[in-house]
C-alpha cells in the first residue's frame, strides 16, 4: 500500500493494460491544453505573445496566466475565461480510460471506488509546524505522512510529541538523511536508536529476529524506510500540484551532534514510544 | 524458469525481492546490480528475461538506465520497483520508455509476483 496515482492503481491491479493506460495518457495530453494554447485557441493570445510570456518566465517565476496578466497581454476577465475553459475541458484519466475503451462507466464507478478506500489512509490530518516556514502545507503533509508511515510501515505505536524549531538534531545511533528538491529544497532527517533500527529492520524485511543483521544491513533497511518515507511524500506532494525530487539516502556519520546547515530551518517531531526509546524526524528547509 | 536481475541499491530491498521472486520456483534471481550502470552490463553479460529496478539510485538512477537498455535490448521485460511510483510523472514516463509495469514500495509479495506472471 502507498500513495498512488489512479492509472497506476488500475496497472498495479491488472485492470487495465500498460497498452490502454498509455493510450489514455496520449488522449489526455491532447485534450488537456496548456494555458497558452487554450488562450490562443480563443483569440486571446497570438503566437508572439506567447513567446514573449516564455521569455519573461525566463527571468521571473512567475505562472503563464499570471506573466501574461503582468506583460498585460490579457485582462483579468481573459485570463478568468481561460482557467474556466481549461477547467470545463480537462479530461481525468479515469475518463479518458472509457474513452479509449478500456473500462465501462460502471467499472470506473467501482474502482474509484475502491481506489479512494485504498488511498483513505493517506488522507491528511491536521498539523501544527512549530514556527513559520514556507511551503507551510506542504510541510504539513509531510509531517502527517511520517506520522502515518511509522505506524503502517514500521509498524510502532507511538505519540507524536510537541514540535519544536531547533538549530541542531541531537547524536543517536543511526540518523538517516535525504535531500529533496523542488517546491521545497531540503533534508528529510530521521533519527533512530538502536531497538527501534532493529524494529524498523523486522518490518521492512518482514522477519521476527534480525539480531543475525550486520550494521551495514540494520542502517541500510533505515536508509530504505527514508527512502519509501519520502517517495511517498513526492507522490502526495504531486498530487497536491507540487513536485519534489528526491535524492538517495544517506547516513550522517558525525562527530556529535546534528547541525542545522546556515540559512535553512529545523524543524524537530519527536516520536514518543512506550517503551522511552528515542525517535525523532526533522526537516532541515 | 525465468531468470531475473534486480537492480536495486539497497541491500534491504534487494533481498526481499529475492526472498519473493524465487519463492514459488517460478523464477530464479541471477544476478544483482547496485546502479543503473551496473544493470546495463549485467544485462548484456547475464542476458534476464526480466529486469525489477529501483528508479532512485546513486551513479546513474532507473530511468536513465532503463532508456539505456531498452535502446540496446527490446526483448527483456521491465518492471520499476519504487516509492516514486505515486509521481504520476515518473509512472508514465517509465512505462512510455518500455518498462512493463511499476512496482510501489512497500510492496506485497503476491502483488510481485501477479505483476511478474503477467509479463
Amino acid at each position: 500500500m502507498a500513495v498512488k496515482f489512479f492509472g497506476q492503481f488500475l496497472v498495479e491491479r491488472g485492470v487495465v493494460s500498460r497498452e490502454a493506460l498509455l493510450e489514455a495518457i496520449a488522449l489526455q495530453e491532447a485534450t488537456n491544453l496548456k494555458f497558452g494554447e487554450v488562450a490562443k485557441n480563443l483569440g486571446i493570445l497570438s503566437d508572439a505573445d506567447i513567446e514573449k510570456v516564455h521569455a519573461a518566465q525566463r527571468t521571473e517565476d512567475l505562472r503563464f496566466g499570471d506573466m501574461a496578466l503582468k506583460l498585460e497581454l490579457l485582462s483579468q476577465a481573459q485570463m478568468d475565461e481561460v482557467l474556466t475553459k481549461q477547467k470545463n475541458d480537462h479530461l481525468y484519466i479515469g475518463e479518458a480510460l472509457v474513452q479509449v475503451g478500456a473500462l465501462d462507466g460502471e467499472a470506473l464507478k467501482k474502482q474509484l471506488a475502491d481506489f479512494k478506500a485504498d488511498q483513505a489512509v493517506y488522507q491528511q490530518d491536521q498539523v501544527v509546524l512549530p514556527a513559520k516556514v514556507e511551503a507551510s502545507a506542504l510541510c504539513e503533509m509531510i509531517v502527517d505522512l511520517s506520522y502515518k508511515m511509522f505506524t503502517r510501515v514500521a509498524q510502532l505505536s507511538f505519540r507524536p510529541g510537541a514540535p519544536l524549531a531547533v538549530k541542531e538534531l541531537a547524536a543517536n545511533e543511526t540518523i538517516a538523511t535525504m535531500e529533496f528538491t523542488g517546491s521545497l529544497s531540503g533534508t528529510y532527517v530521521l533519527s533512530v536508536s538502536a531497538p527501534v533500527r532493529e524494529q524498523i529492520a523486522r518490518a521492512v524485511f518482514s522477519q521476527a529476529d534480525v539480531s543475525d543483521e550486520s550494521l551495514e544491513v540494520l542502517e541500510d533497511t533505515v536508509m530504505e524506510y527514508v527512502n519509501i518515507v519520502c517517495g511517498n511524500i513526492a507522490a502526495k506532494a504531486a498530487q497536491m500540484g507540487k513536485q519534489m525530487e528526491i535524492l538517495p539516502p544517506a547516513i550522517f556519520r558525525g562527530p556529535g551532534n546534528m547541525p542545522v546547515p546556515e540559512g535553512q530551518v529545523g524543524l524537530l517531531f519527536p516520536i514518543c514510544l512506550a517503551d522511552g526509546e528515542k525517535v525523532e524526524f526533522a526537516l532541515f528547509i | 524458469m525465468k531468470r531475473v536481475l534486480i537492480a536495486d541499491d539497497s541491500i534491504a530491498v534487494a533481498r526481499q525481492l529475492e526472498k519473493v521472486v524465487m519463492s514459488t520456483g517460478e523464477f530464479e534471481v541471477i544476478g544483482h546490480a547496485k546502479n543503473g550502470a551496473e544493470a546495463i552490463k549485467l544485462n548484456q553479460t547475464e542476458n534476464p528475461d526480466i529486469i525489477c529496478m529501483d528508479l532512485n539510485m546513486p551513479i546513474m538512477d532507473g530511468l536513465t538506465a532503463l532508456r539505456n537498455i531498452k535502446a540496446l535490448d527490446r526483448e527483456v521485460q521491465v518492471v520499476m520497483v519504487t516509492s516514486l511510483g505515486g509521481v504520476g510523472d515518473k509512472f508514465s514516463e517509465a512505462l512510455k520508455l518500455g518498462a512493463r509495469n511499476v512496482i510501489s514500495k512497500p510492496f506485497e509479495a503476491e502483488n510481485v509476483l501477479n505483476i511478474l506472471r503477467g509479463l
